[in-house]
């Protein structure tokens, strides 16, 4: 019953990103001649190449139902971990195995508390977000660590295609891979269905818990290789890598039409609104604005998002009325009364 | 054409003058040659700190001074994005194919890729304030010598305390502050090395993060912690003026001083009210005149970043880039000197900004 | 045991708990510093937890109602900054007519959220996602990242927080945290035995319902909204009497902090059930455990973690307690309330 509804709706919101996103790109042509520049298109993905990926993961976690605030923490302590273990003389390669372990422990702790002792996610993933970032601080104090391999710096930083860098590849096949995942696989169909009504699903026969829990580990492990991705980028490590990258990628997330409250949401969604931010911030920094007016361009740009569409909404439920006080006519069959009560995310 | 003639003969005399640098044993200053067209971007470490608008205000000057027809942009990131932010409008920069960026590095190491992708591009790169590694820029403008920040810092510690000495404690701005860790360690080697200093104790060195919710319960920590504590020493502007808050607001003025890095326009309260008897301070206004003016003669080609050469930057006269004796193989231009603020030119200092 | 439960009521378990875990908490730390029993640190700890507390209590109104505001750090940095800009021009007026002024700029602030929440009918959290920006923005832009600095406010705000209010012994009640017990005290009350605060906690529990009783939930909510924005805007005048120096960054993550300290203090993030003195307990907890971490004498680099950690294991332990002494106590309880076991939920 739900199905049919949803997939309608979200075809408009995906139609609404596609719109504001070639808005975005015919504004950003117009801004700046350098758009174009293949380095610039590179880019545009390479340095938000590890939010990107994260983003990928938290549309799970959100549609799931849950939320996840301690990624960037993850992030953090992977990269430390990676840096740390590099110093203490392991080969890269066993370091980067060993972030990607610590990122699936971190995953595990937060389902395990999230999704078996019943404690919001909410606060679980706050405490996780001081208490990793934390561990990173003990493992790194307050050195850094750098002069990694050339093949590990230069997967992060030089072309592998033309100015394109490995890692924009890894997200592009994480994309399709998270795609199939949620929209064509059962354990998507899982994921919506726990979303939508937890208790229904359950009763349903649905392992609510073992979902949840598969889908905070697979965000700690998509977090940590994101972190080691911001390692090889940078070419160093400190304990206060990634600080402060979650509310922009939750802010991606729900841009793209996925509802906070879960249940809904698509992949394609997700894509779109990332594009558009990438694109817009791109756009901003080639005409130097700052920062801080930056998150709010994308703050106006999320509410007006939500907002427009209802307010269509209700003009069209307004408008016929108006019409027939201002010419008498009348519509016998009456204006199409959209379902009122529904808006776009609830 | 007459312009176009002028210029040519300004060329050929720089040369000439450029020639004779290399000949005399006292080299002629290189002059800036105003008006030609250079896009600079200035990059702060974040916005909404004090201290990088009046660099930006100095900058300023120096572009107007030698009439740079091109744009000064000023652009910083967020705190909560500090070095991704940074990297982002070096990376934008690079695009918009700028001729020189000026920037207060947030990190030491992590900000190379871009930096040498800059410089590979024939963009001048000069850090200011806050440094990154020699390879990834032309020079570093100090403010004041590192150590010397030490020494500043130990000898208003000395001037409080007096011969007798007593316990201190040092609130400092994130534990990975380079800047900070660097001051710190200067001050800590003096401690040992000199017996004037002996009855100084430094007893903890605690981390507000720049934060002045975090530094003002710091430095409250500290109180509580050590009953005998007499300074909290905070090289860091946000610090100090919340450290020397929270002082005045537990009525510990009389017993536990501040001293530091700080802002005279934050400071002068404070200084008044007795919670604060010093603290040190270069100006950031001549530091970013400076940094201007050395970026637009290396973007120029005017100068070149090489040790021994001697240049004029405007009205803050004769400076020469030198081997920088704290990173290896870096180049700096010395700024100096400190200014130390007390009662008596704090007052001076207000009368002049009236 | 019996004598406790007649004492504390099934409603009032959840602030029992937090109580028990406070204890705990102040008794583990005793033991650990020393002179940690000092009228000092009641001091200490009153003054910082008073202005989560106060941003906490405008939170918990908010998050009863299903939604949540996360633009609080940005409207505190903002009223904090215009405050301390309108004062150093109009040094005379009155510290209640600048109380005003501070709370209806939050309220302005928080009216626009609650509008376009309630009759825009956006989610709180993508609202207020956006104005937190938006807010933050508008500061730089007015202040063009200029600072205001302690130089050029009156004396009497400066002197705020060393005010005290009440005095026993050395053990003093500060002007901030008064502030923040008054305002807690008059919401705790506006909630429970209000018609307002009963519908609030109807929209919480079931929007359907609600409706159906003919409860006007979007006037509600944008209520709940406006003193929210209300008591973050006092919230920003003290936190300009507190620092003094206030730049664009005023306050930045203050909003984390705020809904940790409702969260933890049993405040249903799905609305619905909790209090504001639970938000208050909350906000107590984590400030006793951040300033008593800063009493200790550990290595700096591992304080993160121990604070992570000890709200986690806080939250554990609550969730067990409440989980053990629920049935037990509602054993003799249901028979004669019936209509209150909603509150375990």
């Amino acid at each position: 019953m739900q199905q049919p509804k949803r997939w309608a709706r979200l075809k408009n919101w995906e139609t609404l990103m596609f719109i504001i996103l070639c808005v975005v790109v015919v504004g950003n042509l117009r801004l700046s001649e350098h758009y174009l520049d293949l380095n610039n298109l590179a880019n545009i993905f390479h340095l938000s190449i590890e939010k990107s990926l994260v983003v990928l993961i938290m549309a799970f976690v959100i549609i799931n139902g849950e939320i996840d605030l301690s990624v960037a923490s993850v992030m953090g302590l992977a990269a430390t971990v990676l840096a740390e273990r590099y110093e203490a003389g392991w080969p890269i390669a066993a370091g980067f195995a060993m972030a990607l372990v610590v990122g699936l422990v971190c995953g595990l702790l937060n389902g395990l508390f999230a999704a078996y002792m019943g404690i919001p996610s909410l606060i679980v993933t706050l405490a996780g977000s001081i208490g990793y970032r934390g561990v990173a601080r003990i493992l790194l104090e307050d050195n850094s660590v750098g002069d990694f391999p050339n093949w590990f710096t230069s997967l992060g930083q030089d072309g592998l295609i033309g100015p394109f860098p490995a890692t924009i590849f890894v997200f592009l096949a994480l994309f399709i891979l998270g795609f199939v995942i949620l929209q064509y696989s059962v354990f998507g169909r899982y994921v919506y269905a726990i979303g939508n009504n937890r208790a229904a699903a359950e009763y349903a026969g649905i392992n609510a818990k073992q979902v949840k829990l598969t889908i905070f580990m697979a965000s700690g492990l998509i977090a940590a290789l994101a972190g080691a991705f911001y390692a090889a980028r940078l070419g160093n490590v400190r304990a206060n890598a990634a600080e402060g990258f979650e509310l922009d990628i939750i802010t991606i997330v729900l841009l793209g039409g996925v509802s906070i409250f879960g249940g809904t949401g698509t992949m394609i969604g997700v894509g779109l609104s990332l594009l558009v931010v990438l694109n817009l911030r791109n756009g901003m920094s080639l005409s130097n604005v700052d920062g801080n007016t930056q998150t709010s361009v994308i703050g106006i740009l999320l509410i007006l998002s939500v907002l427009v569409p209802n307010l269509f909404q209700l003009l069209q439920r307004l408008l016929p009325r108006v019409f027939s006080t201002i010419s008498g006519f009348t519509n016998k069959g009456g204006a199409p009364e959209p379902k009122s009560q529904v808006s776009i995310h609830q | 054409m007459r312009k176009l003639q002028l210029l040519m003969v300004a060329l050929v005399l720089l040369t000439l003058t450029g020639g004779l640098v290399q000949a005399q044993d006292d080299p002629e200053p290189i002059v800036a040659e105003p008006g030609i067209e250079l896009n600079m971007v200035l990059l702060p470490k974040t916005l909404g700190n004090a201290v990088f608008d009046e660099a930006h205000e100095g900058a300023i000057e120096a572009h107007e001074e030698l009439e740079n027809p091109g744009e000064l942009i000023f652009n910083a990131p967020t705190p909560d994005n500090a070095i991704p932010g940074q990297i982002e409008i070096i990376e934008a920069s690079i695009t918009q194919e700028v001729d020189a960026i000026m920037i207060s590095a947030n990190d030491y190491e992590q900000l190379l890729p871009s930096t040498t992708k800059a410089m590979e591009d024939d963009i001048t790169v000069v850090t200011w304030d806050s440094p990154v590694a020699p390879e990834g820029e032309d020079l570093f403008i100090a403010q004041v010598d590192f150590t010397e920040v030490g020494s500043v810092m130990a000898d208003m510690a000395l001037s409080i305390l007096g011969e007798d000495g007593g316990q201190f404690a040092i609130l400092s701005a994130t534990p990975d502050a380079s800047n900070q860790n660097a001051w710190i360690e200067a001050m800590q080697a003096l401690l040992e090395e000199d017996e004037m200093y002996a009855n100084l104790e430094l007893v903890d060195i605690v981390y507000g993060n720049d934060d002045p919710d975090d530094s003002y319960n710091e430095a409250l920590g500290l109180v509580d912690s050590y009953p005998d504590l007499e300074l909290i020493m905070a090289p860091t502007t946000v610090g100090i003026a919340a450290a020397a808050k929270a002082m005045q607001d537990e009525e510990l003025c009389g017993e536990i001083a501040v001293s530091g890095l700080g802002l005279p326009s934050e400071m002068q309260e404070f200084v008044e009210n007795g919670c604060s008897q010093e603290f040190a301070l270069w100006s950031f206004k001549d530091l970013g005149y400076l940094t201007y003016y050395v970026s637009y003669l290396l973007a120029s080609g005017a100068m070149e970043a090489e040790e021994g050469v001697v240049f004029e930057a405007g009205r803050m006269g004769e400076y020469t880039i030198e081997a920088d004796p704290n990173r290896e193989e870096g180049l700096r231009v010395l700024m100096g000197p400190f200014s130390v603020y007390n009662a008596e030119n704090l007052e001076e200092w207000a009368a002049e900004e009236e | 045991m019996n004598k406790i439960r007649r004492w504390v009521p099934l409603q009032r378990l959840r602030e029992f708990s937090l109580v028990i875990i406070l204890i705990i908490v102040v008794l583990i730390f005793g033991n650990q510093i020393d002179n940690y029993y000092t009228p000092r640190t009641f001091n200490r700890i009153s003054s910082t937890v008073a202005l989560i507390t106060l941003v906490a209590v405008g939170q918990t109104l908010v998050v009863l109602t299903r939604n949540v505001d996360l633009s609080v750090g940005s409207v505190v940095g903002f009223t904090a900054y215009y405050v301390g800009r309108y004062v150093s021009k109009n040094e005379d007026i009155s510290p209640v007519m600048l109380a005003a002024l501070a709370m209806s700029i939050g309220a302005g602030m928080g009216l626009i959220n609650g509008l376009l929440v309630a009759y825009g009918r956006i989610p709180a959290i993508v609202v207020t996602l956006g104005t937190m920006a938006i807010y933050r923005g508008v500061l730089v832009e007015y202040s063009d990242s200029k600072s205001v600095a302690t130089r050029q406010l009156p004396d009497w705000i400066k002197e705020l927080p060393q005010e005290s209010i009440l005095k026993y012994g050395e053990y003093e009640l500060r002007a901030l945290p008064a502030i923040a017990l008054v305002a807690a005290i008059i919401f705790f009350f506006l909630l429970l035995y209000t018609s307002f605060g009963r519908r609030l906690y109807a929209i919480g529990s079931s929007p359907e319902a609600a409706n159906l009783a003919g409860i006007r939930a979007p006037r509600m909510v944008t209520l709940a909204f406006t003193l929210c924005g209300a008591m973050a805007g006092l919230g920003g005048m003290l936190y300009l009497a507190r620092f003094g120096t206030i730049t664009v960054d005023a306050a930045r993550g203050m909003e984390l902090q705020v809904v940790a300290a409702v969260v933890v203090g049993g405040v249903n993030i799905l609305g619905g059930s909790g209090t504001v003195l639970g938000a208050m307990l909350g906000a107590i907890l984590i400030g006793t455990i951040e300033q008593s971490l800063i009493r200790m004498n550990i290595n700096e680099f591992w304080k993160d973690a121990l604070l992570g950690l000890c709200i986690i294991i806080a939250v554990s332990v609550d969730r067990i307690l409440i989980n053990q002494l629920t049935p037990w106590w509602s054993r003799t309880e249901l028979q004669r309330m019936p209509e209150e076991h909603h509150a375990a939920a």
